[in-house]
Parts: C-alpha cells; sequence; structure tokens
C-alpha cells in the first residue's frame, strides 16, 4: 500500500552544503590532530606521516575557517540579523522544553511540549555552542599557526589548552548532534539531505514555525508518494 | 654519568671567538648555515635555527657611567629544571636527563612544534628538511662517557666551563663577587627560578635585562592546564558522549516505544 506523504521545504541548498562541509571538514581535523592528543592514535602518524597530517590539518582549517564566512555573506547574508537574534533569543518555553526534553533520548513522548519555532531551545543552545566553538578554534589556531614573532608567547601557549578545549567541546557535541539526528529524529535528517521535512514532524517539533509560515502564506510543500 | 652537572657562561670573559659555535657543528655534524645574509654585521646568525643550535648574540649598552658595552652572550638551550618543550610534547619525545640535559629524541618527534611553542626562550626549532625538533642537547653522548662538551672543551677564555652543578654554582658566585669588587655592582647569577632553575647558568656584570634575559622567565602554567586537565577531560567528555549515546539508544531500544511521527496527521495536541 502507498500512500502520499506532504513535506515542508525546511533548509535551503546553500545551507545543505555549509552542514556537511562542515561536518566533514571537522571530522577530518578532528582526526588529524589525534595523534597529538592520544598514542592510541600515533598509527595515523605512522601510516600516513606526521607531516602529511599536519599539512592536511593546516588546508582543512582554511577550509573550516571559510566554509561559514562563504556560506553566511552569500546564502544567509539577509538572515544574519534574523538568525542572530533567534539564537540569543532565550524565553521561559525553551526552559519548558529543556526540562522535558531528555525523555525523547530514550524515545518518550514528553507531554505538554510548548511549540517550538525553527530552532527550538536546544538547537539553538547548538548553534551558539558551535559559534563559539568556531571562534575558539580559529583564534587559537592561527594564534599557534602563523603567531610566532606576532604574537605574545605567553598567549601562544595558552593557544595550546583553548584548541584541545574546543575540539574536546565540539567532539561530544557532535557526537550528541548525530545521535539526535539518527537516533531520536531520523525525520529531522532528512532535512539535511534534501532539504525538505515530513509535515508531520514540522507540526510537531517546530509549530511556531510552521504556525507563522502558513500566516504569511510562504509555506512550500511537496507531496511524495511512499510504499 | 648520574651526577647533575651545568655549564656556565662568563660573559664578561667572552670574547666572541666563535669556537664554540664551530665545535657545535662539528660534533653534531651539522652543516654551515647561510641563512643569515651578511649585511655589514658581525653577529653570524639573527637566531638560533635548526642547524645552529647556538650562537653568540651580540648586544650593546651604555652603562650609566656613560661606557659603551659590546657583550657577547652564548645563546642556546637553558636546559631547564622544569621543561616546559619535554612537559608540552604530545609524543613524550623529550627527556630531562640526570645529567641535567633536555634531549629531544629524533625518533619520537612528529615535528608538531608544541616544545617552539611553549619554550620560554624561544628555543627550538623546527627542521624542515627532516621535519624534526631541533635544539642543543648539551652534547649528552659526551656527557655520559665523562667527556665535557665540545663548546666547553674548546673555550679558550674560560668563558665557558664546565662541572658538578654545585661547583658551577660556586665558580659562579665568585666570579659575582670578583665582577662587583671590580665596580660592577649589578653583577648577578642567571639561573632563572621561574623555570625550575637551568643548566646553562650566566654571570652577568649588569642586570639580566640589559642582555635580553627575562628575570621572570617561567614554565608556562597553561601546559599543566593541557596536560593535566584539558587533555584527560577531553577523552571523558569523548568516551562519555559516546558511552552516554549507546546507553541511551540501548535503553531507548529496550522500552520499545517508536515515535509516531510517520503518520500523516501528527499529534495534533503539540
Amino acid at each position: 500500500m502507498s500512500k502520499s506523504i506532504t513535506y515542508i521545504k525546511r533548509h535551503k541548498k546553500g545551507f545543505i552544503y555549509f552542514h556537511w562541509i562542515n561536518a566533514v571538514t571537522f571530522f577530518l581535523l578532528f582526526l588529524t590532530a589525534m595523534p597529538l592528543y592520544t598514542n592510541k592514535f600515533l598509527f595515523l602518524y605512522e601510516a600516513f606521516g606526521a607531516e602529511t597530517l599536519q599539512t592536511m590539518h593546516h588546508i582543512l582549517g582554511v577550509i573550516f575557517i571559510l566554509n561559514p564566512i562563504v556560506a553566511l555573506l552569500i546564502t544567509a547574508r539577509s538572515g544574519i540579523f534574523t538568525l542572530i537574534r533567534e539564537v540569543l533569543r532565550f524565553d521561559k518555553d525553551d526552559v519548558k522544553f529543556l526540562v522535558k526534553f531528555p525523555a525523547e533520548l530514550i524515545g518518550r513522548e514528553p507531554k505538554g511540549m510548548p511549540k517550538q519555532g525553527f530552532y527550538n531551545g536546544g538547537e539553538r543552545m547548538n548553534i551558539l555552542l558551535q559559534a563559539l566553538l568556531w571562534l575558539g578554534f580559529v583564534v587559537s589556531g592561527l594564534t599557534l599557526w602563523l603567531g610566532a614573532g606576532h604574537i605574545s608567547p605567553t598567549i601562544r601557549t595558552w593557544m595550546i589548552p583553548l584548541h584541545s578545549l574546543c575540539a574536546d567541546l565540539g567532539f561530544a557535541a557532535a557526537i550528541g548532534h548525530i545521535y539526535l539526528a539518527i537516533g531520536v529524529n531520523p525525520d529531522s535528517f532528512q532535512g539535511m539531505r534534501d532539504g525538505t521535512v515530513k509535515e508531520s514532524y514540522a507540526k510537531h517539533h517546530h509549530a511556531k514555525w510552521v504556525d507563522s509560515l502558513e500566516k504569511e502564506g510562504k509555506l512550500e510543500t511537496v507531496e511524495r508518494i511512499v510504499k | 654519568m648520574a651526577q647533575e652537572m651545568a655549564m656556565l657562561h662568563d660573559i664578561a670573559r667572552c670574547s666572541a671567538c666563535r669556537a664554540c659555535m664551530v665545535a657545535c657543528k662539528q660534533w653534531h655534524d651539522l652543516p654551515a648555515d647561510m641563512s643569515t645574509p651578511f649585511e655589514g654585521q658581525y653577529q653570524s646568525h639573527a637566531t638560533l635555527t635548526p642547524t645552529t643550535w647556538t650562537l653568540i648574540r651580540m648586544t650593546e649598552h651604555t652603562d650609566d657611567k656613560g661606557k659603551f658595552n659590546w657583550d657577547f652572550v652564548k645563546t642556546q638551550c637553558m636546559h631547564c629544571g622544569d621543561p616546559a618543550c619535554a612537559k608540552g610534547c604530545p609524543e613524550e619525545a623529550i627527556d630531562k636527563l640526570a645529567s641535567g640535559a633536555v634531549v629531544i629524541n629524533e625518533e619520537k618527534c612528529v615535528g608538531c612544534g608544541y616544545c617552539v611553542a611553549n619554550c620560554p626562550f624561544d628555543v627550538p626549532k623546527i627542521n624542515p628538511q627532516t621535519h624534526k625538533s631541533t635544539k642543543c642537547d648539551l652534547c649528552f653522548d659526551r656527557i655520559e662517557e665523562g667527556i665535557t662538551p665540545s663548546c666547553a672543551k674548546t673555550c679558550t677564555a674560560d668563558a665557558l666551563q664546565f662541572a658538578p652543578y654545585e661547583e658551577i654554582e660556586e665558580i659562579a658566585r665568585q666570579r659575582v663577587a670578583e665582577l662587583k669588587a671590580e665596580g660592577h655592582p649589578d653583577a648577578n647569577v642567571y639561573n632563572p627560578q621561574g623555570v625550575g632553575g637551568v643548566h646553562m647558568i650566566y654571570v652577568l656584570p649588569e642586570k639580566p635585562m640589559v642582555y635580553g634575559f627575562n628575570p621572570q622567565s617561567k614554565t608556562p602554567v597553561s601546559i599543566d592546564i593541557w596536560k593535566d586537565v584539558v587533555r584527560p577531560l577531553g577523552k571523558l567528555a569523548g568516551a562519555g558522549a559516546l558511552v552516554g549515546v549507546l546507553g541511551l539508544a540501548a535503553v531507548k531500544g529496550l522500552t520499545g516505544k517508536k515515535k509516531q511521527d510517520d503518520d500523516q496527521n501528527g499529534k495534533g495536541e503539540h
């Protein structure tokens, strides 16, 4: 039996590219640096050569720096301020959401969840965290890479723990993020593949956003036949 | 030799013959280094380089009596008692030996440059050809055989001396007393305690700053934070996130409640 399912357009193509370039470079950056973090990953240096991986880390770093700059300037130029306002907003609905949300982690459905906007309270915290980590990575990374002779050694030595701390938090956050996308809400994962999400999912998880789209008449839907 | 040793550079005695630089190159088989172009200066190299592990740095100053001074400072690894380079090395490729020598193990070095960033004296240099960190090793191999390091061995002016640590301290004290008697009231021994003391000790006729030495040099705290806090925390956070997620997935699977988002209509009440 096949049925028709309604999908809502959620993400622009450019944003999807931005997300995946960021994700892939992050993990490759993480891997190319791991041998400096734990000897368990020393085999990577032995297999590819320390210098090769260190050079790759620099090249990937440049991509990691440019990617959000290009993405923000080109695809999201009109929405930068909306995004910043959204991310910095935090109200009592967000608190309620964060209190009730953990039950979803083990597949429960918390009752009385407040309506969420385009991003829910947790997603907005993740965006803010990622933005801060990006800044931390870039400042500490560039200082370590190019700072010799320009920036005081005292500051430079602090960049090593800062860079590592960003990696600590970034990796833990990434694991949580992947679990939420694949394990908890696979429907949201669709949004990062073709930019659409099921209408039912959107109404369930981002009702405020769907309401506002409907009110403004901006709701774009796609019908798909699934078996 | 298990005894703790030290080297002394007596700036008041150095004549800048630079035989020490040559002896160092000979013993370590280091090639001539033409990285500093000749522009009329007496100082041979601008800084230490991957193939120049010791350098006679020349400084000029006019003292308070209006007397012009041209000083020669032997620059090299200080062989700290609490070496930041060794602490900061992710591969544990830098060892502090019983003699006091701080030595890079080329086999283990991966050329990451953390020692370069952490050294309070800006000493280690990465050799771009071999991609290994390089610096003075205090001729640890000679010391083990009971022989004086090549630079000190060759010094004709007795500006460089090498002996057991206490002996060097004593010589340094005597020399400072002599210099004070000769009209250098600021004469001092440069042996910064912020880095756990050094095994390359200097006798200076004037205050350390005059020669570009920082009396406050210290092993950065940041490297302890990195090694003892951030790195273990990262392993904990990474492993914790993985284990946590697997645990959550297991609980989710066992309790077996599938979400019903697949419905056409979803759950209207939310």
